[in-house]
This record gives structure tokens, C-alpha cells and sequence, in this order.
């Protein structure tokens, strides 16, 4: 829920109470030198509070928390008792980013009517924004105290929770909402959600399958409870029962994208791409051309042996949204795999433009630059310069190098970067074997069979 | 992984769902052991603990019961600490070691709310797991006793996550004990019960179980037998690469490791490549917790050879790692000796 939600929120439930009942008393809480207008004072009419606050209200839809930050001020001089006008005042504050404020108001709001768990659920923003666990948990307890059947207010804490990937305290409170829920399948499904997210898949599993075993519950609850049921299932290591049950969920709500990602990413962990291509071919017919849906499924076209409309897909998706990484790795796969080295070092480039910094491009341009029948030797020892400058330990990066080096008769430099290579990665067979081929062509054929002698003792050393 | 290294216990192990895991040190990429690479020993099959249904109660000699879910125990004042969970059989060099960070709720904190009796003077930690311990006893939960001053150090938790993660299901899902410092059976897996003891109180589960009888020192002394309960762990270190019984090429390499201590932070860590003629400093991570293990470094040219490579852990209390294993003990704990690496360069 968005704070102008929550602020929507609590104007209903406000106004559900005799608004009079939040104006208690007249006595100035609030220090006259507070009030941003002096003639502002304890005792104005209500009609007048009621203006200040519809005013603050409209300037929190207008999303200008400031304003209505000083419209609550002058709300609470006339009524210095009113909670209505402290919590008001803190959502305002939690909007402004003043925390320390905002947490002060609804401390003041929770003393003031101490009937509603709002100040509370309230604080545990502020709380959070503060970075004040201690306290958190604290506003969680009085909550749990004050008010322990309230399913709204736990169920609205699980869901902030959540949100904010506090996920064990989420749990907590969806535990408790379901507790009070009389088995409501919304909270159940909310439970089974975080039950999954934290490891407590058995959990997971009974609460997700009582829902979805619930004929008489809409489509889509059931749906989601599936879906839960499978990815805890895939959890466990018991993929044939969470293919099961996403498929059932797909059966149940064809519009639920995550279910045919959930399987199909079932299917490519297992290799079977065509498989996983089939399921993504469906969710495209149902929900469209979606970037979630297409990179994978150009991708597993393509790991499949289906290069061309894998290809064709990536460069769709491409055209559409140029800032994928995934996307050109997958069209640099295709191409290597149909042994078009320019396509393939066209589409890393094409990376690079986009995302200079992706880990290891230069090396992946180089590699691919080499399998090239006619190599650009000179471009390709520019990208190995690039990719040592970000990773200046990386073995294959003078392996690379020495390889290069001996296409250019550059034998002594090409030694060195072998050299250091092995020193790099010492138990690498190739970089031995290399080293050996390139001794053995300067006629250092004592150097070779030492070199011969290495990649024999690590073979024997790994069959053993 | 590893299927029973370094397991060296006494115990009747019955139960197919028993898990006995540990995975290479060398497979620790920074200093915190990831949670599905936490080493596991069982005593007995992994309880089915339903998180709706489970609570822990903490009663006996104290003036106010109780028992809370694991909403109540998560919304608790909590802490957080990174500790290694040393296995009190795990050999020299082996593997039944992780190191975590771990979150909970001081177990000083849930006895406070029970105002336990002025005698108290220990705690009885049970588990949800049972069996029989011993093939002559009954059917019993796991626990373990522990003084009532090393419950009440703000270092022994009731822990619920582990790397910022929910406990995973096989290291005591949804709570276990954590005792910092202290051999790893103490901290009782799938906690259910917390129950303070007095001086004269003897005939508990711990007793029946026959669990008293195991995880003892024995150090035989002039023909006499003296029994104490392993508790504090003891300084230690091991290898993590090279692997014993290797065969590398010659090279430059890092030999490296952990060493840790549960009376202090480590202060430093001797090698030797060269079965203890020559000593040489490691270099330490900085990272070194009160708790928590700290990573060494070692470099070393190996050219071609015979080698047996040690490393040797001191704390800052001045405890030292022995270079053999004490000749009185007659038991199998505490194997914290300086084990060689033997390692064959070509």
C-alpha cells in the first residue's frame, strides 16, 4: 500500500468513528509556539478543523507532503487531543522522509486513541525507514498484545514486511493473521507465500494444497496456492510433483505469468528446452509479448537447436528494449553455435555499448574475435588489454593472450603470458600443453618435456 | 560434500533420515560457510516441526511459565553474531566445522521473563528430535545441560535465522540454541524446551537418555580415570588447501585455511611446509570475530617433493593449538592437533 493508500485508508476508517470522539479535550499538547499561525488556538470550532484537514488531504493527493505537513500543524492547535490530526500529520511527515517526525506523531496519535492499531502499523514504517529494529519489533508486539484478532492489521504488517524483505517477521505476522483468519484462503495463500520465501517448505506445501484442493474458491486463488505448492516442491528436489503443480496452476489461471516461468525454468534446469519452449510458446499466446517471457523464450529456442527464430525473437526484443544484457549473451550464443564469429562479436559489441562494465565482456569479445578464420589478432590483444585493466588475476586472460602471441611469432612474450597463466591457474592442463607445443617448436626440447611431464602428473593426480 | 568426515563418535546412530554432511573447506569463498554448505550431524531423524504448531516453552525451577510460537520468539528483542559451529568429534583438518552469522534471541532474555529461582544453576536444552541415544534406553528427545552462566552470556541465542536467512530445515529449523564459543551438541537443534534446573536436580531426560555419559573428557593421570564435559572449544586451525594426500605441479600457490577459538579472537597463525622445522607467520584476514573463525594465508613457492604442510592457530588469550594429541585423553573429542597435509609436488 502506498502512503497516499494508507493515508486513503485511514480517512475511511476515520470517518467510520464519530470524528468528534478523535477531538478529546481541549488541552494544548502542543505548545502555542508550535503552531505556524498564532491566532490559531485551542477551542476554534470543529468546522474549522475540518477545513484544515480536507485541505492537508487534498494537498497529500496532490503528492505535496510539505503543505500539508503545515495544514495538520494548524489542525492540531485548534485540537491539540486530536489523533486524527497527529496521525495525519505523521503520514504527511513519513511522505516528507521526516521519520523521526513521523514516528513522534504516531507515538502521539496511538496514545491519543488507543483503540486502532493504525498509529501502530504506522510506526513500524517510520521504524523501518529509521532503521530501528529494536523498536519495530517492539510497535510488532503491541500490536500482537492490543490487538491480537485483528487479521487486517497482522495482514497488513505481513504484506509491508514482505515488501521490505523483512521476511522471518513477515512470517510472523501472516502466522498470526491466519491464526484469526478462520482459515481465510487470501491469508493462507499470503502464509504459504512467505513459508516458501524462508525455507519452510512442508509448511508451505499443506497450506498451499488446502487451498487449492478448495474447489469452491475462485480460479485464481487456487491458482496461486498451486503455484506455491510447485515452487516448494522444486525446493525440496521433488520436480516431478512441482511440475505437477504448476501446470495445474497454469490450468487453473492461464493469465498467471509467473507460473509458466516458474515451469519453465523447471524444464531448463532439468535441459529439456524444448520442453520449456513449449510452455513459454503458450505463455506468450496468452499474455503477449512480454520481455519476461520472450528472453527466455529466445533463449531456449536457441539452446534447443532452434536458432533462427531464437535469433529472430532476441532481435525483437532487442529493438524493443535495447538494455537487456541477457539478451545479447543469448544472441552471442546463437551465433557461436552457428559459427558466425562476426555476428557473434557484433552482438558482445552491441553489449558493450549498452553496458560497459558487464563482467568479463572484453574477454568474451576476444574469445569469440579468435575463432574468426582470419583473427584481427591486433584487435584481439586491444580487448585482452580491456579485460586485464578489470581483472588483472584472471588466468584466461594471458592464456588468451599467449595464444595470440604465438599466431604472431611473439615467442618470448607468448612464453610469458603462458608462464603466467599456469602461475595463475597451476593445475590447468592446457596452459602446460601449450607452453610444451611452443618449447618444442623453438627446438627447447628439455623445457617441452618438463612442460609434457606437468600435463601427464596433474592428469594422473585427477584420475586418482 | 563429504559423507562422514570427521566423524568420530561413540554414539548408536539409528534412522534412515539421519544426516551425517560437511563439504570441503575449500568450497568457503569468503569467511561466512553458506547455509546449504553448514556441516549437519544427527542423533536422531529430523523432527516434522510445523511452524503453526511449534512452540518453546521455558518452565522447571522458575516462578512463571511459558511457552511462545515463533511469532512471539522472531518479535523479540534480538542479536546478531557470527560464530563457528565446531562438531566436538571433528578430526584435525576436518570438515565438521562452519562459521555463520547468526540472529536470535538471548536465552537471558527468555529467562528473565520466567524469574527463575535463586538456586538455578542449569539449563536443560531439549530438542524435538528423539530416539534412543543408547541401544538401552529408552525413547528420548535430544538434550543437553549447560551452566546456567553460559546461558545467561548474551552470546547464547535462540537462533532462528542463519545468514540472514531462515534456518534451514536439517541445521533446526524454526529455532535452535546457539551457545557461542561452546562445541556444537550443546546447541540443541529444533529447540522445544528450555527448563532450569537446580543443584539436586537430576533425573531429567538428559540423565535417562544416558546423554551424561557421552561428550566427556577422559584423561586418564596416574592410573586415574578424571571425567569433565567438553564444552569450550578449543583453539584450532585446519587447511583448506591444499587437500591431504595431493598431487600438484610445481608452482607458486596460496596454502589456506581457518582457525578459530572459542576462548578468544585468533592472534595469529604459524605454517609449515617442511613438517614443523621451520615456522612462518600466515597472513590473517582482518576479519577476526570474537566467534567467528578468521581466514589465513599462506604463500608458498612449492617446488618438486615430499612435503607435509601444518598450521598452528594461537588466540589472544595465549592458548596455542597443540602439535599432538594429548596421550592421557582416552576419549574422541577435542581432536584440535596440528594434523599434517601431506602433499606431493611434481
Amino acid at each position: 500500500m502506498s502512503l497516499i493508500g494508507v493515508h486513503r485508508f485511514t480517512a475511511r476508517w476515520a470517518k467510520l468513528r464519530n470524528i468528534l470522539a478523535l477531538l478529546v479535550g481541549c488541552s494544548a499538547l502542543v505548545a502555542a509556539s508550535t503552531c505556524p499561525d498564532q491566532s490559531l488556538k485551542p477551542g476554534n470550532t470543529i468546522s474549522q478543523f475540518k477545513e484544515l484537514d480536507s485541505q492537508a488531504e487534498a494537498a497529500m493527493r496532490q503528492r505535496r507532503p510539505t503543505a500539508a505537513i503545515h495544514l495538520y500543524k494548524k489542525a492540531i492547535c485548534l485540537f491539540p487531543n486530536s489523533a486524527r490530526g497527529f496521525y495525519g500529520l505523521g503520514v504527511a511527515q513519513l511522505a516528507a522522509r521526516d521519520f523521526a517526525g513521523a514516528r513522534v506523531s504516531f507515538q502521539t496519535a496511538d496514545r491519543l486513541q488507543s483503540t486502532s492499531p493504525m498509529p501502530l502499523i504506522m510506526q513500524v514504517r517510520a521504524n523501518f525507514s529509521l532503521g530501528d529494529m529494536t523498536a519495530l519489533k517492539a510497535n510488532l508486539r503491541d500490536v500482537s498484545i492490543r490487538f491480537p484478532k485483528d487479521e487486517q492489521a497482522h495482514t497488513a504488517l505481513a504484506r509491508f514486511l514482505a515488501e521490505k524483505r523483512l521476511s522471518v517477521l513477515a512470517l510472523a505476522e501472516a502466522l498470526r493473521a491466519d491464526k484469526v483468519s478462520d482459515g481465510n484462503p487470501i491469508s493462507r495463500v499470503q502464509l504459504a507465500v512467505l513459508e516458501n520465501m524462508v525455507g519452510a517448505y512442508d509448511d508451505s506445501i499443506d497450506n498451499a494444497t488446502s487451498v487449492e484442493q478448495h474447489l469452491a474458491l475462485p480460479n485464481e486463488t487456487r491458482a496461486a496456492a498451486a503455484g506455491i505448492a510447485g515452487l516448494s516442491y522444486e525446493s525440496l528436489g521433488e520436480p516431478e510433483q512441482a511440475i505437477q503443480y504448476l501446470r495445474k496452476a497454469i490450468k487453473l489461471d492461464a493469465s498467471r505469468e509467473n507460473s509458466y516461468l516458474a515451469l519453465a525454468d523447471l524444464y531448463e534446469q532439468s535441459q529439456k528446452y524444448s520442453d520449456a519452449v513449449e510452455v513459454l510458446k503458450q505463455a506468450r499466446l496468452q499474455l503477449g509479448d512480454s520481455p519476461t517471457i520472450l528472453l527466455p523464450l529466445g533463449a531456449d529456442l536457441i539452446r534447443a537447436g532452434q536458432y533462427m527464430p531464437g535469433v529472430q525473437i532476441i532481435h525483437n526484443l532487442l529493438r524493443q528494449n535495447p538494455n537487456i544484457d541477457q539478451a545479447y549473451i543469448s544472441l552471442a550464443d546463437a551465433e557461436r553455435r552457428m559459427r558466425k564469429t562476426a555476428e557473434e562479436v557484433k552482438a558482445l559489441q552491441g553489449l558493450e555499448r549498452h553496458n560497459p562494465r558487464y563482467p568479463m565482456l572484453h574477454l568474451l569479445i576476444a574469445q569469440a574475435m579468435l575463432r574468426d578464420a582470419h583473427p584481427d589478432y591486433a584487435g584481439i590483444l586491444r580487448e585482452l588489454s580491456l579485460a586485464e585493466t578489470s581483472a588483472p588475476s584472471d588466468a584466461d586472460v594471458f592464456y588468451l593472450r599467449g595464444k595470440v602471441l604465438i599466431a604472431l611469432k611473439r615467442y618470448r612474450e607468448a612464453i610469458s603470458n603462458l608462464s603466467r597463466a599456469a602461475e595463475l591457474r597451476p593445475t590447468d592442463v592446457s596452459t602446460y600443453y601449450q607452453l610444451a607445443r611452443l618449447y618444442r617448436k623453438l627446438g627447447n626440447n628439455d623445457m617441452a618435456a618438463k612442460q609434457f611431464r606437468k600435463v601427464r602428473y596433474i592428469e594422473s593426480a585427477a584420475t586418482k | 560434500m563429504l559423507p562422514g568426515a570427521g566423524f568420530a563418535w561413540g554414539l548408536t546412530m539409528r534412522g534412515a533420515g539421519l544426516q551425517n554432511l560437511a563439504y570441503p573447506l575449500r568450497s568457503v569463498q569468503g569467511t561466512v560457510t553458506p547455509s546449504r554448505m553448514f556441516f549437519v550431524r544427527d542423533h536422531f531423524e529430523p523432527p516434522k516441526v510445523s511452524l503453526e504448531t511449534w512452540s518453546l516453552r521455558v518452565e522447571g525451577r522458575v516462578q512463571h511459565s511459558y511457552a511462545l510460537g515463533f511469532s512471539d520468539l522472531v518479535e523479540l528483542p534480538s542479536r546478531k553474531l557470527e560464530a563457528v559451529l565446531e562438531c566436538a568429534g571433528n578430526g584435525a583438518n576436518g570438515s565438521a566445522v562452519s562459521n555463520g552469522v547468526w540472529e536470535g534471541v538471548p536465552i537471558s532474555v527468555l529467562l528473565a521473563t520466567a524469574h527463575p529461582a535463586s538456586d538455578a544453576s542449569s539449563v536443560l536444552l531439549e530438542g524435538a528430535d528423539r530416539g534412543h541415544l543408547l541401544s538401552d534406553r529408552p525413547l528420548l528427545p535430544y538434550s543437553q545441560v549447560v551452566p546456567m552462566k553460559k546461558c545467561l552470556d548474551p552470546s547464547s541465542l535462540v537462533a532462528y535465522k542463519l545468514n540472514d536467512l531462515a534456518l534451514p530445515k536439517r541445521n533446526g529449523f524454526p529455532a535452535r540454541a546457539l551457545l557461542a564459543g561452546w562445541y556444537g551438541m550443546d546447541s540443541v537443534k529444533w529447540l522445544q524446551r528450555i527448563v532450569v534446573l537446580g543443584p539436586g536436580d537430576r533425573d531429567t531426560v538428559f540423565e535417562k537418555s544416558g546423554m551424561n555419559r557421552e561428550y566427556n573428557r577422559l584423561t586418564r593421570q596416574n592410573g586415574h580415570l578424571r571425567v569433565a564435559r567438553v564444552s569450550s572449544v578449543k583453539v584450532k586451525s585446519a587447511i583448506a588447501w591444499p587437500s591431504d594426500a595431493s598431487k600438484i605441479p610445481a608452482g607458486r600457490y596460496s596454502v589456506w585455511g581457518f582457525a578459530w577459538s572459542g576462548s578468544a579472537a585468533i592472534d595469529s597463525v604459524l605454517v609449515t611446509t617442511n613438517s614443523g622445522k621451520r615456522w612462518d607467520p600466515a597472513t590473517l584476514s582482518p576479519h577476526s570475530p570474537r566467534y567467528g573463525w578468521t581466514r589465513w594465508s599462506y604463500p608458498w613457492n612449492a617446488r618438486p617433493g615430499e612435503y607435509n604442510v601444518m598450521s598452528r592457530a594461537t588466540d589472544r588469550n595465549g592458548n596455542q593449538q597443540p602439535l599432538r594429541r594429548d596421550p592421557t585423553r582416552k576419549d574422541t573429542y577435542e581432536l584440535d592437533w596440528c594434523a599434517p597435509v601431506h602433499c606431493t609436488v611434481g
